[in-house]
């Protein structure tokens, strides 16, 4: 079929941009208008984008154009856009979050200063998420992959006087770099070892698709550090650590770009090069087991959480890693639809969560109480939301967990233990948050009131596509058809019946136990704390990675920069004052032997006579 | 093809065309001498820009000027042939490896021009040896005879040791002092290796139009050919016997001592000291100068003089010379973690970029090379932009240790903002130019020597590291009192920033502009080492 | 032949060189001096007698040295006069006024 709007693809992200540079060239003086410049930009993109996804619900072909960007002596690097089914989606979950993400900051960020600045930087970010999207090769990717990084930084650090928030944006920035440093070097050999030194995804389909081009140990190489880049991005154990201090950032931001897309761009890289992972059976066990056990200890850390973001952040991280076991399970499809499902309710509930922070000026979610009284649609919204992740029938969150359970199930059972633990802990943790936040009786006076309409009416819409959204592919014969046409395979169907027995019976288990705890008061809270304390306080710690990474890593790399500091001042710098001081010293001995006494001179010029005599004599004897 | 018109020569001693009027303006009047300065300073620019817009890497001898200058006659009596005698000529011209850096040179003068605001006494002078400077660079990079190549060279020497010594803060005179002592010590073996050269490698049979005479010449072209050839050295046509012949051992001494002569202004790794002085004594405008190109000098005739002569002892060298580079980006990054004064933090930052460059030399092949070039031009934007705000911050705030500052960005938005973009060009982000040098490093040295790259491409998580911390101390945090009434950027300041930073845009997500320029340059080198190889 | 005119000349040459760095005494030191010289006019005579190339213009040579040793030492004796006017002392070693 014709593309029309495919090939003006490239547009997309430039809208966006264009917000950008108005804003950054006009500064502060634009102040409201400067939301609706922001606003108008991703509007723009998300309205190209739906006209292309609609061209590729019709069956459109795909669509590549690129351009040698540097062309180096017989090299050349390029530079170009690839629209296809995968793509074509993420463009429209892309822009749909950014555009509502942007209307949502209307309300939320309205009586900040730099107001037009937090714009600014989301339509850059929006830019750079799409161009990364968009990308069809891996060097293009790896630019927009660094860029959408230091739009991250640049808005983690948002208020940029907080202690919290610059370390946090500092933690961010350097620990990603950490995965970013792995993906350059899979970069650098794929360069070299890919015949004609192409790049592009279609180029790396074919090589690896066809055995012996590439030995399995550079194969599985390769695999291994484009999963590096993905697990600092993706916030996959052990490069985690940031994500959930990176919700010092506005709670907006957090909804857009580390939950919904940015932090989805991990699992998104090794959808695009799954053909390498596929190569190798080592690479996929990685990252289905990297994936499994961040997906059940993210989970289990955020039980005893008591920051409404940061229990948000830690199950982030944990549904990250469902999507990346489906994917080492060898399920681009599921984990793709996992990707989908959970960038709508994963935005909603942080949008929810920024609403419930923005009535009552606090994250602890023990000040919390009662809001579902006043706050109707939050709470409503929130709900739904908290629903989906649970896993619970019909809404999305189901269907996508779904898939992936049914595939471990069906490659690798003790996979399926994990996922269905992690299962469980999800639905406790958000049975907790929900009941603590929602239910009881009201801890901050009853003044939170519900939020303006720029807040609620996103919350409603994404409350709507989380519902939804889940039935694009449902187990049942003849309603896979989103799994046929995003990757060319269905999601895995054997065995749906059980999976979905099961999933749903511990979903709900979960939130029945968080009912009796903390609803009901059955069982107490400090169950746990009473008997295990050390058991709490490890997860209340983070299992004490960042204690650990503190130092190990810090600690050692100002240790070495001392000694290195001291090396420099003293051997290095000491050489050179030892070379100046030597020709020093001899000009202040040379000085001494003018003595004046004229005999002493005579007496120079005799050794010295003496000398050239043996001299001479000496050579000729020689 | 040669042009009627001595355009190199105009660009080149434009500034001392603009120095004589300089002359005429009374020293109290500083803002006449700046306007002055300005003015000129936008004349090498001018032409340069038009220059590179006009340079066709397909016809690379367009422009060149060509006479000869000085004529020593020898009495050899071991010449069988007509007579023999040094002869150096004036002899200007650019290829794809110079223009990049005469661009850099003109465009960064014009910077430093505009941030001389910050000079507080004896304008006059400041601007004569400042335009004398900008003429030597200018020079050192055009020259095509090793006599001129190094006339120019010592005029930058001279020039930035009184800008150092008389403008710089508290411990300038020591600054001045180490400064020349180390690289006098560096022209002293450049002088050696050049003379050597000159007298063996440079000698040619000039047998048309002198009849049949010896001429020994520091031209570029000649000493390759003869170096590269291998043959015309010991058997010269018309069977004369050059007593010169150069040994193997007197091949290495000359490829080290160019090394050690390059290495030192570069700077490489244990002869950094003084750099570091200097980047902390100097006035910021001259600092923009030095770090933006003086420092890239020593780049340049690393690639000139020690690849480009000596293509297989490099290859030799190479997995040193690549090995000196990754020690480079790491120490010096490590360096720049600790350091408590951001002048230093930028200084040993210096360092490490320069060790990528390094590493792109010794890939030895298209790609590095290019992106060692690469690295230089961007390297001198984004260090000429850093030291731009230091100068203008440290007017502000009369500090750069970086316990002192902190929440400037309140006060100072634009500046701040300024700061971490640049700093951001620092550690390599892609879509600014430092992260196209890096990158085209890595690639071409990771063809040949897979581990040594890996363990470079740690320094690019330090990068992050050590910039990270000291921009941010400087631009978050909570906001302090006495930095409250702190005003941002004046015009004149912010005109050079945003043109430095377009610039590092420009290059970083066009970098085109500069590789198509350099295209072909290293063919030479290129071809010979395959020949090497493949015989 | 002319070892033995030679090895008498350095005999006296390095006597004349102990007493030149050795004695204290100015005058002894002046003395010692002219040992020196006249070691070398021996020489003088010597080689223009027994040399390669005899010749008289050796021997008037020496002559015309022996007069400047004579005019040098009247020049030297005056300076001596002078610093003990001005010291009281003929010691060298109590003179450095070269070093300044």
């Amino acid at each position: 079929m014709a593309t029309v709007y495919s090939q003006y693809a490239w547009l997309v992200p430039v809208f966006p941009l264009a917000a950008f540079l108005i804003l950054t060239a006009f500064g502060r003086g634009l102040k409201q208008t400067g939301a609706i410049v922001a606003v108008l930009g991703s509007f723009g993109a998300l309205a190209l984008s739906a006209l292309v996804l609609i061209e590729h619900l019709g069956g459109a072909d795909e669509y590549n154009d690129s351009f040698h960007w540097i062309k180096i002596g017989g090299y050349a690097l390029t530079a170009g856009f690839d629209v296809t089914n995968l793509t074509a989606l993420m463009l429209v979950v892309v822009s749909l979050v950014a555009f509502l993400v942007n209307i949502y900051s209307m309300g939320y960020m309205k009586d900040d200063e730099r107001m037009t600045v937090f714009f600014g930087y989301v339509a850059l970010f929006t830019f750079s998420m799409l161009g990364l999207v968009l990308a069809d090769n891996l060097l293009t990717l790896y630019i927009f992959w660094e860029l959408v990084g230091v739009c991250s930084f640049l808005l983690i650090g948002f208020w940029y006087q907080k202690p919290e928030a610059k370390a946090a944006a500092k933690k961010a920035f350097i620990v990603t770099r950490i995965g970013d440093v792995g993906l350059l070097i899979a970069l650098l050999l794929l360069f070299w070892y890919m015949p004609d030194h192409d790049l592009s995804f279609a180029a790396i389909e074919n090589v690896f698709g066809q055995t012996g081009l590439i030995t399995e140990g550079i194969t599985t190489l390769i695999a291994i550090l484009i999963f590096v880049g993905a697990v600092g991005k993706s916030g996959q154990f052990p490069l985690h650590v940031w994500l959930p201090d990176a919700m010092e950032g506005p709670t907006p931001i957090s909804a857009l770009i580390h939950a919904a897309t940015m932090v989805a761009a991990g699992v998104f890289l090794v959808a695009r090069t799954f053909p390498i992972f596929e190569a190798s059976q080592a690479a996929l066990d990685t990252v289905a087991w990297v994936g499994a056990f961040t997906a059940i200890f993210a989970a289990s850390i955020a039980i005893a959480q008591n920051d409404i973001k940061r229990i948000l952040a830690y199950s982030t991280v944990s549904q990250l890693g469902y999507m990346m076991m489906a994917i080492g399970l060898g399920s681009v499809t599921a984990g793709m639809f996992h990707l989908f499902t959970h960038a709508f309710f994963k935005a909603l509930l942080f949008l929810g969560a920024g609403s419930v922070i923005h009535a009552v000026h606090t994250q602890d979610i023990h000040e919390m109480g009662g809001l579902g009284k006043t706050m109707k649609t939050t709470a409503w919204t929130f709900a739904i939301g908290a629903l989906a992740l649970a896993g619970i029938p019909p809404l999305s969150g189901f269907w996508s967990k779904d898939a992936i359970l049914a595939e471990a199930l069906h490659a690798n059972p003790a996979l399926f233990v994990v996922g269905i633990a992690a299962a469980f802990l999800t639905a406790l943790y958000m049975s907790r948050l929900f009941f603590l936040v929602f239910a009881g009786n009201p801890k901050a006076g009853g003044e939170a009131h519900e939020s303006p309409a720029t807040m609620t009416v996103p919350l409603i819409v994404l409350a709507v596509l989380a519902v939804i959204a889940g039935f694009v592919e449902m187990p049942f014969s003849g309603t896979g058809w989103f799994g046929e046409w995003l990757t060319g395979h269905a999601a895995e169907h054997e065995g749906a019946a059980l999976v979905m027995l099961v999933s749903t019976a511990i979903g709900l288990l979960g939130i029945y136990l968080g009912w009796l705890i903390y609803v009901k008061g059955a069982i107490s809270r400090d169950v746990v704390t009473s008997r295990a304390p050390w058991l709490t306080r490890m997860l209340e710690r983070k299992y004490y990675i960042d204690e650990i990474y503190h130092a190990v890593f810090t600690v050692s790399l100002r240790a070495i920069g001392r000694a290195c500091d001291a090396f420099d001042r003293h051997v290095v710098g000491g050489a050179v004052r030892l070379a100046g001081g030597a020709a020093f010293w001899t000009g202040r001995a040379a000085t001494r032997m003018q003595s004046g006494q004229p005999q002493s001179y005579g007496l120079y010029v005799v050794i010295g006579l003496v000398i050239l005599v043996a001299a001479i004599a000496g050579r000729r004897f020689w | 093809m040669e042009s009627s018109f001595p355009w190199l020569t105009l660009l080149t001693f434009s500034p001392i065309i603009g120095l004589l009027v300089l002359l005429f303006i009374p020293g109290t009047n500083s803002r006449a001498l700046r306007t002055a300065a300005i003015v000129t300073t936008l004349v090498p620019l001018g032409l340069s820009l038009w220059l590179f817009a006009s340079y066709d890497a397909a016809n690379p001898n367009a422009f060149r000027e060509q006479v000869d200058w000085i004529t020593i006659a020898l009495n050899h009596e071991a010449v069988n042939i007509g007579s023999s005698a040094y002869v150096f000529q004036y002899h200007l011209a650019v290829d794809g490896l110079s223009l990049p850096l005469v661009a850099l040179a003109a465009l960064v003068a014009v910077m430093a021009a505009l941030a001389s605001v910050h000079i507080k006494k004896r304008w006059k002078a400041f601007y004569v040896w400042f335009l004398l400077l900008e003429t030597g660079m200018l020079g050192v990079f055009l020259a095509r005879d090793l006599i001129l190549f190094f006339l120019f060279f010592e005029l930058t020497l001279i020039a930035l040791f009184f800008l150092i010594g008389i403008w710089g803060s508290l411990n300038r005179e020591k600054a001045a002092n180490t400064f020349l002592i180390y690289n006098g010590l560096g022209s002293a073996l450049m002088l050696i290796a050049f003379v050597l050269l000159i007298s063996t490698a440079g000698a040619s049979l000039n047998a048309t139009e002198q009849g049949g005479d010896l001429v020994y010449s520091g031209d570029y072209a000649t000493i390759a050919a003869n170096l590269t050839s291998g043959e015309s050295l010991t058997n010269l046509p018309g069977g004369y016997d050059n007593p010169f012949a150069l040994s193997d051992g007197m091949r290495w001494t000359i490829f080290i001592l160019l090394l050690a002569a390059f290495g030192i202004k570069l700077p490489v790794l244990p002869l950094h000291t003084w750099m570091l002085r200097v980047h902390a004594e100097a006035p910021p405008s001259v600092v923009m100068i030095h770090s933006g190109v003086l420092l890239k000098m020593g780049g340049y005739g690393l690639i000139r003089f020690g690849i480009g002569l000596f293509p297989e002892l490099a290859e030799d060298a190479s997995f040193v010379l690549a090995l000196l580079g990754a020690v480079s980006v790491l120490y010096g990054a490590v360096l720049a973690f600790v350091q408590r004064e951001f002048r230093l933090v930028l200084a040993y930052s210096s360092v490490s970029h320069m060790g990528i460059v390094l590493l792109g030399i010794a890939s030895l092949n298209e790609i590095g090379l290019q992106g060692a070039v690469f690295q230089l031009v961007s390297h001198g934007l984004i260090s000429a932009l850093l030291f731009l705000i230091v100068g203008s911050l440290y007017e502000r705030t009369g500090t750069t240790e970086l316990e002192e500052l902190g929440g400037l960005a309140r006060p100072m938005p634009f500046m701040s903002g300024v700061l971490l973009a640049a700093g951001m060009a620092s550690l390599g982000l892609p879509g600014l130019s430092g992260f196209i040098g890096e990158f085209l490093a890595f690639l071409g040295l990771f063809e040949t020597m897979k581990w040594v790259t890996a363990i470079a491409a740690i320094g690019v998580i330090l990068a992050a590291v050590y910039i990270l911390r000291s921009v941010l101390k400087i631009t978050f945090g909570p906001q302090q009192e006495r930095y409250a009434v702190l005003k941002d950027a004046r015009l004149i300041e912010a005109v050079p920033m945003i043109a430095l930073f377009a610039f590092i845009v420009l290059l970083g997500v066009y970098p085109s502009v500069l590789t198509d320029t350099m295209q072909g340059s290293f063919d030479n080198i290129i071809a010979h080492l395959n020949t090497r190889m493949g015989g | 032949m002319l070892s033995s005119y030679l090895t008498m000349a350095a005999i006296l040459f390095c006597i004349g060189l102990y007493g030149a760095l050795s004695k204290r005494n100015a005058v002894i030191v002046l003395m010692s001096v002219e040992l020196m010289l006249n070691a070398v006019n021996l020489n003088l005579v010597a080689f223009s007698k027994y040399g390669v190339l005899p010749s008289l213009t050796g021997q008037i040579f020496s002559l015309f040295t022996i007069s400047v040793a004579a005019a040098e030492v009247a020049v030297g004796v005056a300076i001596l006069i002078a610093l003990f006017r001005a010291r009281g002392v003929v010691n060298v070693d109590e003179f450095n006024e070269m070093r300044r």
